[in-house]
């Protein structure tokens, strides 16, 4: 199994040298090798967490580790959807490091199967976890597209402008699908919290930080829905906040004690 | 007094209200809450006075926390009333503001035909006004953002009362023993195991719960995430603990009794020799040369359960590591030591169970809310001979796939 973790990351890591040499030199035919050793180290990934799931006998969405290594995968499968469905090649280049440097965090963690513990056996964790993983990834997604929005914007030509305002509205569609997501986990994350320890909130650092996350990004909902603001603004805004998710996702368990430390 | 009541009613207002809970939440994970005064003047030198004072050792349960959830609720309430009021003045006068709006787009024939062939495959409905088609889907998308912010509301509203009504304690109750509520409830423990049959952890406590009117709920299972609810009370496994097990038989009389023990205790018939009871512990570890550490944690059962005693015969005290099985005897008592007894903590809680549904139904509502917003957003176009306009109120997605539209059918002409 662990050949199939190393082999995905270490193909993932190919893809991105690859994605690096396609800007670098403008070879058109680097850029389809290095998609085409992504799509392999996909399926490696997917396999690798699809064996596991059925060794551990539950989903592997136990520990920092498992959720790293999902998170990892719901990057890259969103890569995936937006170059397929929408042609988002110009995505690849700040998604493929992305899902190399959340695979290789998840390398350094712990990857022994453990059993699950009674605190996470419930008919929740799939919900809750699940809609963890598409929301953080969805946001990390769209901090991709903000940081290409800026490189792109930079250079300020006029036959971007379609191609920004697309990017644009894809962050945002992004975030919105985060929102959608975060909301799921943190009320599943209640409904749960009241099962298994009485009360649907205990201020507890990791709920804390879901919150703050989801402020953070309710506030750029309204500041483009409302305010109408779009463009530049928006994609330092979603850029900036990318590191708040990978906080709540990593920081909080490793710096804070709380109810979610086995997590 | 307007411009007051119109900063409240603001979105302006709303993203202070949430800048500021997001800050204050911070501070409340950075500083850990809720410790003894001491360990904030040891932890934070200097800086301890000024915590205490502003409430920041308990941020969350402070009257500046409060007050700016209470600003939230007043926010959202505004926002809502206001929002429901313009979405619904907005949607009379939608279709005549798209026959009289400007052409969002030039388009050609082909580009034409592409946007109303997608138009279609999105299964909008079509209306034709005169010479110029509408499309129109997703009607009730107008509503989702007015369902999201009256969600929220009511979840403020409704937690709140999940947080404040409910009643909870914590008991400790022994397997064959029962707790007795103050309204005269009683919650019966019959059995409680730690672990199941192939030795996996789960903790699992056997139990009746009377309500005072006769009503009984049955021998039910209680596990983690597995409450029993019954009439107002909710039951939750919470601990659990193992407590020592000493049976004790008086030589003389020949009269024997069973005692389970949790804390220091003596037993003695005489008040003078006797057994002190210390503790039992889950294993120990013996070194070579002899020395013995005592493991103190375990997170299931114990493997190789050890009791801490002191035997006192006419005041010399010795204290002995005794075994599941082993026997002792001081003056006229003997001592066995029994396999140790596993004992649930539990969590009772007192809660109308009204509460927790009003919060569960907001729950869905919001996510039913958001997925609306965002995923249901009106379409309303309409097709000109030579171009389209967009209208709703969201046209801004709409527009820009027209445009990818038009983009893709031009680049196969071009190719083509």
């Amino acid at each position: 199994m662990n050949i199939l973790f190393f082999g995905s990351l270490l193909l993932y890591f190919i893809a991105m040298a690859l994605q690096f040499a396609t800007v670098a030199f403008k070879k058109e035919k680097l850029g389809k090798a290095a998609w085409f050793v992504f799509l392999t180290a996909f399926a490696a990934h997917t396999v690798y967490i699809i064996v596991r799931g059925i060794v551990a006998r539950r989903l592997p969405l136990s520990n920092q580790f498992e959720f790293a290594t999902a998170f990892a995968w719901g990057v890259a499968l969103m890569l995936l959807i937006l170059r397929t469905r929408m042609k988002a090649e110009w995505l690849s280049v700040i998604a493929m490091p992305m899902t190399f440097f959340l695979l290789s965090f998840a390398a350094l963690q712990p990857r022994e199967i453990t059993d699950l513990m009674p605190a996470l056996r419930s008919g929740w964790f799939g919900f809750h976890i699940g809609s963890a993983v598409i929301s953080y990834s969805a946001f990390v997604v769209a901090g991709c597209i903000g940081l290409r929005y800026i490189l792109l914007a930079r250079k300020g030509r006029e036959e971007d402008s379609f191609k920004l305002k697309q990017m644009d509205w894809l962050s945002y569609r992004l975030v919105a699908l985060g929102v959608l997501m975060l909301t799921v986990t943190i009320l599943t994350g209640a409904i749960w919290a009241e099962q298994a320890w009485s009360a649907f909130w205990t201020w507890d650092p990791k709920e804390v930080w879901a919150l703050i996350t989801w402020i953070i990004y309710v506030v750029y909902l309204h500041l483009r829905l409302r305010s109408k603001k779009q463009g530049l603004s928006m994609a330092w805004y979603v850029m900036i906040a990318v590191p708040v998710v990978l906080f709540t996702f990593a920081g909080v368990n490793t710096l804070m004690s709380g109810m979610h430390s086995y997590a | 007094m307007k411009k007051l009541f119109r900063f409240f009613r603001s979105m302006r207002f709303g993203i202070i209200l949430l800048c500021l809970i997001a800050v204050f939440s911070i501070v409340g994970t950075a500083i850990p809450q809720g410790r003894e005064i001491a360990w904030y003047a040891q932890t934070y030198r200097g800086a301890h006075g000024t915590i205490l004072r502003l409430g920041l050792n308990d941020v969350f349960g402070s009257w500046y926390f409060q007050l700016l959830l209470i600003l939230l609720c007043l926010n959202l309430t505004l926002c809502s009333l206001l929002r429901i009021r313009a979405v619904s003045a907005a949607k009379a006068g939608e279709r005549e503001a798209l026959l009289r709006m400007p052409q969002s787009f030039r388009l050609d024939n082909a580009q034409r035909t592409a946007v109303r062939d997608n138009l279609r495959a999105m299964h909008c409905r079509e209306e034709t006004d005169g010479e110029h088609p509408v499309f129109r889907k997703n009607g009730f998308g107008r509503y989702g953002s007015f369902l999201t912010h009256l969600s929220i509301l009511l979840t403020l509203i409704f937690g709140a009362m999940a947080l404040y009504l409910p009643k909870t304690v914590d008991r400790s109750c022994l397997p064959g023993e029962a707790v007795l509520m103050e309204d005269g409830t009683e919650i019966a423990v019959e059995r409680f195991r730690i672990e199941n049959d192939e030795g996996r952890l789960d903790f699992t406590s056997e139990l009746t719960v009377r309500l005072p009117d006769g009503r009984e709920s049955g021998l039910r299972e209680i596990k983690v995430n597995h409450p029993l609810s019954f009439g107002p009370w909710k039951v939750y496994q919470q601990t659990y603990g193992t407590a020592g097990s000493v049976t004790v038989q008086n030589l003389e009389t020949k009269l024997e009794d069973t005692f389970t023990l949790t804390d220091l205790v003596f037993l003695s018939s005489d008040g003078v020799n006797g057994l002190w009871y210390e503790a039992v512990y889950p294993d120990l570890i013996r070194d070579p040369s002899g020395n013995v550490t005592l493991i103190t944690n375990t997170s299931g059962s114990y493997p190789n359960p050890v009791y801490q005693v002191q035997t006192a015969s006419d005041g010399v005290y010795t204290p002995i590591l005794a075994f599941p099985g082993e026997e002792l005897q001081v003056g006229n008592l003997k001592f066995r030591f029994e396999k140790p007894v596993e004992y649930p903590g539990l969590r009772i809680k007192y809660t109308p169970g009204f509460v927790n549904a009003l919060l569960c139904a907001s729950f869905l509502l919001m996510t039913a809310g958001f997925a609306v917003t965002f995923f249901c957003q009106p379409v309303l176009v309409r097709l000109d001979p030579d171009g389209c306009a967009v209208g709703g109120p969201k046209p801004e997605g709409m527009r820009i796939r027209i445009q990818e539209w038009a983009e893709e059918n031009k680049e196969k002409e071009t190719k083509a």
